[in-house]
């Protein structure tokens, strides 16, 4: 898309060797992993919870499910869909760096979450899962950090089970005008300084908010899994575009 | 934004649920019978479709269409009645309420609702110790009896002023009367009626 070479990619606005790019966000994690969850309350006002929350409401979770859930971070939609699919079923946190699954696993340990929870640290690009495996994967605020996306769909889609569906739950495109000023503001402006003093890590929030933009728009990341091989593919909007949340069916 | 509202319904009644439910020191054995299970109230008065499932140790709310165990369609006035069992077939019969799929899990579920007894004076010794956590739900108690008895009192007041002081409405005897007046005249009318019947032929 935005790439002027085949072996390079972005990071946040920069452009980077693809080679280097996992590298960087695990440092951006490495960085950020402690102060997480309080991060991702004070800059959202908590509304990510609602987000996750309508995750777990369109995917149709009942008891006995296998749920994987991707980029799983700090555990916030594991714990959802780990009450949800009780004894019988089972669900994998599943990220590519240890300092966020350590911080999910001893979080959700603390939760009283343990007999149904599996953790994984594995890269979404070449899941370390057999074909059809899995009744739902959910991959919330991670598809954008990830180096070859189209890679990364296609590898969902085949360790998802037929009749299974897929959740991209990522920042997105605002659908208004003034609310996409607005946000600009607020992300490039305030949100580093709000990331400097609350976790100390400005560069950190920096990419965040410049990975964001370079994050392909809702109707862009359709396409990208109608060829990955999803059917029935739809978005809803949230918060007026700031997050958007993809479905889409294996059959 | 508005797009979020059922969630945050959700999230706040779950955890007031699971805080209520915790109180409980019956509701393990309670929720055994409807753990894993799944059932959907649709509410004419809400857009929304409110899912409510049972784990070993809490209950969960969702918002969802997807399918469930057992649906129950109805309105809230409807729903405070749904305590009478012997209401049930009724309230079926004038379409006040659809119940589709598995009638059990319904009558679980408000079984477990009904049976939820929390625990609040042990909740609250922790705070103000026994002894005043006892002083305080004995005095919501009488509290409560003091109301109910005021309100009683009330109505009976009322229907008192508006037979015997105001006259506005009549007493049982006097609606008995006027009834048993009203059929004599019907059935006087009636009689009437078919003798001129016969009359004219």
């Amino acid at each position: 898309m935005t790439d002027q070479q085949p072996d390079s990619t972005h990071f946040g606005f920069k452009t980077v060797k693809q080679t280097e790019k996992v590298s960087l966000v695990a440092n951006v994690f490495h960085s950020v992993a402690a102060k997480y969850d309080l991060m991702n309350d004070v800059m959202s006002l908590g509304i990510h919870r609602l987000w996750k929350r309508f995750t777990i409401d369109c995917s149709g979770v009942r008891p006995g499910h296998q749920v994987l859930d991707l980029a799983g971070g700090t555990g916030d939609i594991t714990a959802l869909f780990s009450k949800r699919v009780g004894p019988t079923g089972k669900v994998i946190l599943a990220d590519i760096n240890e300092s966020m699954l350590n911080v999910g696993r001893d979080k959700l340990r603390d939760l009283g979450l343990v007999n149904n929870i599996d953790y994984v640290q594995a890269n979404a690009e070449a899941l370390p899962f057999a074909d059809n495996s899995f009744d739902i994967i959910s991959i919330g605020f991670g598809l954008r950090n990830v180096t070859d996306k189209d890679a990364a769909l296609r590898s969902m889609y085949r360790v998802l089970k037929p009749g299974g569906r897929l959740l991209v739950l990522e920042f997105s495109k605002p659908e208004y005008e003034w609310l996409s000023k607005v946000y600009d503001l607020y992300s490039f402006k305030l949100l580093p300084t709000i990331g400097g003093l609350v976790a100390n890590d400005k560069e950190s929030y920096q990419y965040l908010a410049e990975s964001i933009r370079m994050h392909p728009d809702q109707d862009t990341l359709k396409q990208m899994m109608e060829t990955a091989g999803f059917e029935h593919v739809s978005y809803h909007n949230l918060t007026g575009g700031i997050v958007a949340l993809h479905k889409g069916y294996k059959f | 934004m508005l797009s979020l509202v059922p969630q945050l319904i959700c999230a706040t009644l779950e955890k007031v649920l699971h805080k209520v439910v915790a109180m409980d020191p019956a509701s393990p054995l309670l929720l055994q019978k409807v753990q894993g299970k799944q059932l959907a109230l649709q509410l004419q008065e809400l857009p929304w479709r409110f899912v409510l499932s049972a784990t070993a140790d809490t209950l969960l709310l969702n918002q969802h269409n997807e399918k469930v165990d057992c649906v129950i369609a109805t309105d809230l006035a409807t729903l405070q009645k749904l305590n009478d069992p012997s209401q049930l077939t009724r309230l079926i019969k004038q379409d006040k309420l659809q119940i589709e799929g598995d009638l059990q899990v319904a009558q679980q579920f408000s079984t477990l609702l009904q049976h939820l007894n929390p625990d609040w004076e042990q909740q609250l010794s922790g705070w103000l110790g026994d002894a005043l956590a006892h002083k305080v739900a004995t005095a919501i108690k009488q509290l409560h009896l003091y109301i109910q008895a005021q309100l009683q009192q009330l109505e009976q007041a009322t229907v008192e002023l508006a037979q015997d002081e105001l006259a506005l409405s009549p007493t049982q005897a006097e609606m008995n009367q006027f009834s048993r007046e009203v059929s004599q005249l019907h059935a006087r009318l009636e009689q009437l009626s078919r003798h001129k019947a016969f009359r004219q032929e």
